[in-house]
């Protein structure tokens, strides 16, 4: 693979890869007919994000030695901390740079990454890479319910009012209103710590699309360097989420942006406060009473109560939602409405041996999380890691895309509920 | 080494007499008056005498080559020079020339000893260095000859500190024998370029390799770390590059440990000469502006770590 980019491209390159570093510690570079993708994951597997660069954003992209072996082009992996220094700079690089070259030769074990700079003078250096497959998340966003697309600064300017040291905050959305609160986990952190809530007003947003309402928590640490991003090249952010429909399923939220030579998703794991889940509930179907009750009921009701532009409406519906825990509620016939028709089959849903385990922990919080397997396409889903129902392997390449069924599915792995997750591509499934 | 706050009374070690400075009295010309009212019988006896308004005019320009505790002062009719040396491998001068101080008398030929540079710098440095304009430290160093402390007058709005730091034996500074006759490749390139490579070496790497060359690359800086190599080439033709002087293709490396500590130089400097010999030897000589825009240098020498061809 080689390719070109210009000096104001360069620029643009590296804030990606500062975006990325923010995730994990390894960065995956996978050279596609399509572009280069920009991939990384952090260790937890609970975030993801993928920055894809088409042709059209170099000024020139060559695939090289496709065609003669029929190989795939390679896909390596490289450590983070050895790429971003190199743009840790960036306001030297837009001073200084006027091109940089990227190319991955066959032969030899390195990324040559070449800036040719002001001043006749130019910097070459050879990092070290291992060949990997190729990291893929795939994550249907068309079959989100909730879709909210926010311009460049918006979100941006939510997030500026946590403090940094802020791990997970809360989106919460309706159909009248969106809002991003902090997230403490124990009862004990709430006298201590202050909290933050922003509340905005759908006509902020550039779509706003609220099939159920939902009350998400993610980590925000992670989301920043998209944000950053975002707001340095002025995209709007679209964000793709589900409510958690039943207690035992969680489904991620992806954050994302494009242009017309570039994409970056971040997709980030949601967390599930199982004390919501109390043994009363039941657990083989998704129970369309429940659709907002895992936050609701560790906030104070207060809280929603004080603020004083929430219409009446809304208050009404989040009492309902908090009594939810101890009594049926009667949902507005929107509510029940939406739920059967987001796409999630009760089939997918975890089988029932592993639900009790679950619902009977003491209560704990439950991340799910994405789990990204080095899988060849043609590996049997059964011999998939032990114990996992998961019914179909991510993709491992683009032409198996194409094909894949845009559907996502889940299994369950362990007694500690961790979940394995897998997506399709949001790229390539994104029909607006 | 011992310090006296000398505010109201006279000085009492011998040979140093001042006039009694009251805390109360302020003066326009603070830095030359309190100093220059010393007797002239007094300075019959140093045999060196070197007197700057701006003492930061020595002690920036030191700073540059405080890598090591012991430095090895030469004094000469032509100037100061100041050695500092690392292992055998490294030597570092600065040279601060007879006509930057205000003041410079000299009555031997050649004055040298050995003394910490780490104290003399903090006592330099003693009312704190402050950058407020038009509030300088005057200094006025004194050496009586061998055997006595290095004594320093310093003043500032009106305070004057005696200092005098104990000397030792000078040991002889190692001679490269870096001759200009013996010279295959120099060029000299303006320091702004080289900071910023200097600044991004990959510090996980042992060596620093330079490649001097009449051909491609021409020069180049190599670094071989943890994670990969990298370059960092300047064409003959850059715009940087105010002199190309090369006429054998070398490579040779130098310890990145060794090198490491000349990037205060550098930071210092406006331009940067680089220079090696036929046996690999580099030279650095950096042209360093005082505050006052007058010229001093600063070179670095440094054996290589082995032979590249």
């Amino acid at each position: 693979m080689d390719c070109v980019l210009d000096g104001n491209c360069v620029k643009a390159f590296g804030k990606a890869i500062h975006a990325l570093s923010r995730i994990g510690d390894e960065l995956w570079l996978d050279p596609m007919v399509r572009g280069l993708a920009l991939r990384s994951v952090n260790s937890a597997h609970s975030a993801y994000a993928c920055f894809l660069f088409s042709p059209l954003f170099f000024q020139q992209y060559n695939l090289g030695s496709v065609s003669e072996e029929g190989n795939e082009t390679i896909k390596c992996k490289l450590v983070i901390k050895s790429v971003l220094p190199l743009f840790r700079c960036l306001s030297s690089i837009e001073r200084n740079v006027k091109r940089c070259q990227i190319s991955i030769s066959a032969p030899c074990d390195r990324v040559m990454i070449r800036f040719f700079c002001r001043h006749g003078i130019t910097k070459t250096h050879n990092v070290r890479f291992q060949e990997s497959e190729a990291l893929q998340a795939v994550f249907a966003s068309h079959l989100c319910p909730n879709v909210l697309k926010a311009p460049a600064r918006l979100l941006g300017d939510m997030v500026t009012h946590f403090p940094v040291s802020q791990e997970e905050i809360t989106l919460s959305m309706t159909s009248l209103r969106v809002s991003l609160r902090n997230y403490f986990e124990g009862a004990k952190d709430h006298i201590k710590t202050m909290h933050t809530e922003i509340s905005l007003h759908p006509e902020e947003f550039d779509y706003f699309q609220v099939g159920v309402d939902s009350d998400i928590t993610f980590c925000l640490k992670e989301l920043r360097g998209l944000l950053a991003f975002a707001e340095s090249h002025c995209l709007p952010v679209s964000v793709h989420s589900s409510a958690t429909g039943s207690c035992v399923v969680c489904r991620p939220v992806c954050f994302s942006v494009e242009d017309m030579v570039l994409e970056a998703t971040v997709v980030l794991a949601t967390l599930i406060d199982s004390e919501i889940r109390g043994p009363s509930q039941p657990t083989e179907t998704p129970v369309p009473t429940t659709p907002r009750c895992v936050h609701a009921a560790t906030l104070p009701v207060g809280s929603c109560e004080a603020r004083s532009n929430i219409p009446h409406d809304i208050t009404a519906v989040t009492e309902l939602v908090t009594s939810s825990q101890d009594s049926p509620i009667i949902n507005p016939p929107a509510l029940m409405q939406l739920l059967p028709q987001t796409d999630i089959p009760n089939e997918f849903c975890v089988p029932d041996a592993a639900c009790p385990s679950t619902s009977t922990t003491p209560a704990s919080t439950v991340i799910c999380s994405l789990l990204f397997r080095a899988l060849s396409s043609d590996e049997d889903d059964d011999s998939c890691a032990a114990g996992l129902n998961v019914l179909a392997c991510y993709s491992d390449g683009e032409e198996t895309m194409e094909d894949y069924p845009r559907s996502f599915l889940l299994g369950e792995v362990t007694q500690d509920a961790l979940h394995i997750l897998t997506f399709c591509d949001v790229a390539q499934s994104r029909s607006k | 080494m011992t310090v006296e706050e000398d505010e109201n009374g006279s000085c009492d070690t011998p040979g140093a007499i001042l006039q009694n400075i009251r805390p109360t009295r302020r003066s326009t010309t603070f830095a030359t008056m309190p100093l220059s009212t010393q007797s002239q019988a007094d300075d019959e006896q140093y045999v060196l005498v070197a007197s700057l308004d701006n003492a930061r005019n020595l002690s920036n320009i030191l700073k540059a080559i405080t890598f090591k505790d012991h430095a090895i002062f030469t004094a000469t009719p032509n100037g100061l020079k100041v050695t500092v040396e690392d292992s055998k491998c490294l030597q570092a001068n600065a040279f601060i020339q007879a006509e930057i101080f205000q003041e410079y008398t000299i009555k031997e030929d050649l004055v040298g000893f050995q003394i910490n540079l780490t104290v003399l710098l903090d006592c330099l440095n003693i009312f704190g260095g402050s950058t407020v304009p038009g509030v300088s430290t005057a200094l006025r160093m004194c050496y009586r000859g061998y055997g006595y402390p290095l004594t320093l007058f310093l003043e500032e709005a009106g305070v004057v500190t005696v200092c005098k730091i104990n000397t030792q034996e000078p040991e002889e500074p190692i001679d490269f024998e870096f001759c200009s006759n013996n010279v295959t490749n120099k060029v000299i390139l303006q320091s702004e370029s080289l900071k910023e490579a200097f600044s991004e070496l990959d510090m996980t790497s042992e060596v620093l390799q330079i490649t001097m060359s009449p051909s491609q690359p021409y020069f180049r800086l190599s670094t071989f770390g943890s994670s990969g190599n990298a370059h960092y080439d300047y064409s003959k033709d850059s715009d940087m590059m105010e002199l190309f002087r090369c006429t054998k293709t070398q490579t040779n490396r130098y310890k990145m440990s060794l090198l490491k500590p000349s990037t205060k130089a550098l930071a210092l400097s406006c331009k940067v000469s680089v220079r090696t010999d036929s046996r690999g030897f580099l030279s650095l000589q950096y042209l360093v502006r005082n505050d006052d825009g007058q010229i001093c240098f600063v070179e670095y020498y440094c054996c290589p770590d082995e032979e590249v061809d």
